[in-house]
């Protein structure tokens, strides 16, 4: 049976259930790489030019992982998918990058460039499938199941407010009964839910008694709507998640924000910029901006959640008290 | 309206024809400073690229000097530099500046797209009126470009150094006060005989070398420390194939036919790059596998944390065209000394390269990139 890797890190937390399904009713085998560890950063590091960003330090560590468990490793190149909105040069030469690094990988890919219309989305499809089966029946069934494996993963994240891993992995339901403030989380789904690469941001805050909203909690409409209440018009096509997300957690009554960044990231330096200008002035919305690289260190990212922990409380503690005005000082 | 404009390079010179020829009072920056770049760095997200930086700098010089509108490229289709324009507006605003940010989709709409806004720049300019101001004004920055394409080759055999690009700077001028395109022809004319005449250094024996890499820290000379210039004194002719000049005449008019301005490099790069990765990544890396075999080096330029230009520089150890390449991250942290040592080096390296391979009578492969 023919084996395809798939690593775990970038697109893996958004498109998982779907690529899996498609594999799988092709009758390939799927291969996962392992959590996130050292060693695997340290040897996609290794292969990368320095100035890269950690997610593709990252995904390159998984893809040399892979490379000699399985036949093929899937590294799709996804363009765009909605009319007149880009993705970060990163993913668009995701397979050539992965091609050039490591070598000893054998990359398949997939160009997915929905504004092109849908007959060249079902001939990249076609492609991809050709690997597996010369039947296009078979491939055309193997899609649609994905899509909708794809449709029912995002909205039971959304009814359950549920995280990815919870999902994926099946890590229990951790949020409790008691917590005493909530926060949002955003940035994109390799930061916030590899624990390696945010140091268990969100299992941190879980620990300290807060309930964590993340951008997959929030239908793909309100993401939306949010990044047109912003910006006007999305730019990037994961947009959603960092600006949309942002400006929805900003209207609905969550205690503080903390956007996750990694270092160098392009579109995150402007999308980022604008969520954070906007928590100032009209939001009056705390906010912290992590932003993390390999050499983050533990101590510095717990003192920095602590304060701003203990800045949420006291704010909590001044609104609650007779008489303020409800905002700390600005 | 007074209309104001971030510098690149030189697009000045086109940017100002144009606008005084549809009625409308240019406001040009000054020159790039220290003071630029820090006015930009310290509004500006601290993750963005420098010419984020460098722009809106340049935006608040020219908004000082009393311009109501600002004039910048945006739209989807490149890299970060399409987002631009709105969060450089909101920071201005926050800062108490107050104008018409003027927003063109630099991909849409070709020459009757840019004309059309220009129509609405200037208040409804007769169309006669705009299309002729536009076509002066990409006719001056042709014939710049090409007078600047001689420059390259006369730097580095000059007698006395910085003779070329002083009568560069006298062209800029020149082609300024040019009042119509047939004296833009004679001062191009001009130009080009006096850097011909320019005394040369029989003993000079230039290297070639290709300046590759981000379209604006390539053409904006203050970004890269004058790389060009600093080549030129060390003895390498520059060669580089970003010109303001050909893109317009491509975005603008051929690439309605169908015809890209780089088909030949997209085409080189295909075995390593099979895709558009945004901005000048494809470019970089088809340049890198055109250029390999006739020139002797090249110099790769790129803003820090510059997204295409990782990926290419993520590709081009790879590849099976080998060359020597050193690449230049450009930011605000960039140092002059540290930037000529490592030129300095490299052009050293090349000229030894260059010398074993001419008592060799072939090829040598490079041992390490």
């Amino acid at each position: 049976m023919t084996k395809v890797g798939i690593p775990r890190a970038l697109l893996y937390y958004q498109y998982l259930p779907m690529w899996r399904t498609f594999f799988e009713t092709l009758g390939a085998e799927v291969v996962i790489s392992p959590e996130t560890n050292r060693s695997l950063v340290a040897s996609g590091a290794s292969r990368v030019v320095s100035d890269t960003c950690l997610p593709v330090k990252v995904f390159c560590g998984h893809v040399l992982d892979l490379a000699d468990k399985c036949d093929y490793v899937f590294v799709p190149a996804i363009a765009s998918l909605h009319m007149r909105t880009h993705n970060c040069s990163k993913f668009l030469g995701l397979p050539d990058i992965a091609r050039a690094v490591v070598p000893e990988a054998k990359v398949l890919d997939v160009d997915i460039n929905t504004p092109q219309g849908q007959r060249e989305l079902y001939r990249s499809i076609y492609s991809l499938g050709r690997h597996f089966t010369w039947n296009p029946l078979k491939i055309k069934a193997a899609s649609e199941a994905a899509w909708q494996a794809h449709k029912s993963y995002l909205s039971g994240m959304v009814e359950g407010g549920l995280a990815p891993p919870n999902v994926l992995d099946g890590q229990p339901h951790a949020d409790g009964a008691a917590s005493w403030a909530t926060i949002a989380v955003i940035g994109h789904p390799y930061v916030i839910y590899d624990d390696f690469i945010n140091l268990r941001l969100i299992g941190r805050l879980r620990e300290a008694g807060v309930k964590v909203m993340t951008p997959e909690m929030v239908p793909h409409s309100d993401l939306a709507a949010g990044v047109v209440r912003l910006l006007g018009h999305p730019y990037w096509t994961y947009e959603d998640e960092v600006t949309g997300a942002g400006a929805h957690y900003l209207e609905t009554g969550v205690d503080g924000i903390i956007s996750v960044t990694p270092f160098g990231c392009g579109p995150d330096s402007l999308m980022q910029d604008v969520v954070r200008r906007n928590a100032r002035e009209p939001y009056h919305k705390p906010y912290m901006s992590l932003v993390i690289d390999e050499h983050t260190a533990e101590a510095g990212l717990v003192t920095r959640l602590e304060a701003f922990l203990d800045m949420i409380q006291r704010r909590r503690q001044l609104a609650a008290s007779p008489g303020s005005s409800g905002r700390a000082r600005p | 309206m007074k209309v104001g404009f971030p510098h690149m390079g030189d697009v000045w010179l086109p940017m100002v024809t144009i606008l005084r020829g549809v009625g409308v009072e240019p406001v040009v920056p000054p020159p790039y400073t220290k003071k630029t770049l820090s006015l930009g760095v310290r509004y500006s997200p601290e993750g963005v690229c420098i010419p984020f930086k460098l722009t809106l700098g340049s935006m608040i010089e020219s908004l000082d000097l009393g311009a109501e509108g600002i004039i910048m490229a945006a739209g989807p289709g490149l890299c970060r530099f399409g987002y631009y324009a709105k969060i450089q507006e909101r920071i201005l605003n926050e800062q108490g500046y107050h104008f018409d940010m003027l927003t063109t989709e630099l991909f849409e709409g070709k020459f009757i797209g840019v004309s059309r806004f220009i129509k609405r720049v200037s208040g409804g300019a007769p169309t006669t009126k705009v299309f002729g101001a536009v076509r002066l004004g990409l006719k001056k920055m042709d014939a710049l470009d090409n007078i600047e394409r001689v420059v390259h080759k006369v730097r580095p055999v000059e007698a006395v150094q910085a003779t070329a690009t002083k009568i560069f700077d006298e062209a800029k001028h020149a082609l300024d006060e040019a009042p119509n395109a047939k004296s833009v022809d004679l001062v191009r004319a001009d130009f080009v005989r006096r850097l011909a005449a320019v005394e040369r250094n029989p003993q000079a024996d230039p290297l070639k070398v290709g300046v590759i890499g981000e379209f604006y820290v390539v053409l904006e000379p203050f970004s890269n420390m004058d790389v060009e210039i600093e080549l030129g004194k060390l003895g390498c002719e520059v060669h580089r194939t970003t010109f303001i000049s050909e893109w317009t005449k491509f975005s603008l008019f051929l690439s309605i036919l169908g015809m890209t301005e780089k088909g030949k490099l997209h085409q080189a790069a295909m075995p390593y790059l099979k895709r558009d990765v945004g901005g000048d990544g494809w470019e970089t890396v088809g340049e890198v596998a055109y250029h390999a075999g006739h020139f002797d080096g090249l110099v790769h330029l790129a803003p820090f944390t510059c997204m295409p230009e990782i990926v290419a520089k993520n590709i081009i150890p790879s590849m099976k065209e080998q060359i020597p390449l050193l690449t230049i991250i450009c930011d605000e942290q960039m140092g002059r000394a540290g930037m000529l040592t490592r030129l300095e080096a490299f052009v050293d390296l090349l000229r030894r390269r260059r010398d074993a391979q001419r008592k060799s009578g072939g090829l040598v492969r490079t041992a390490a990139r």
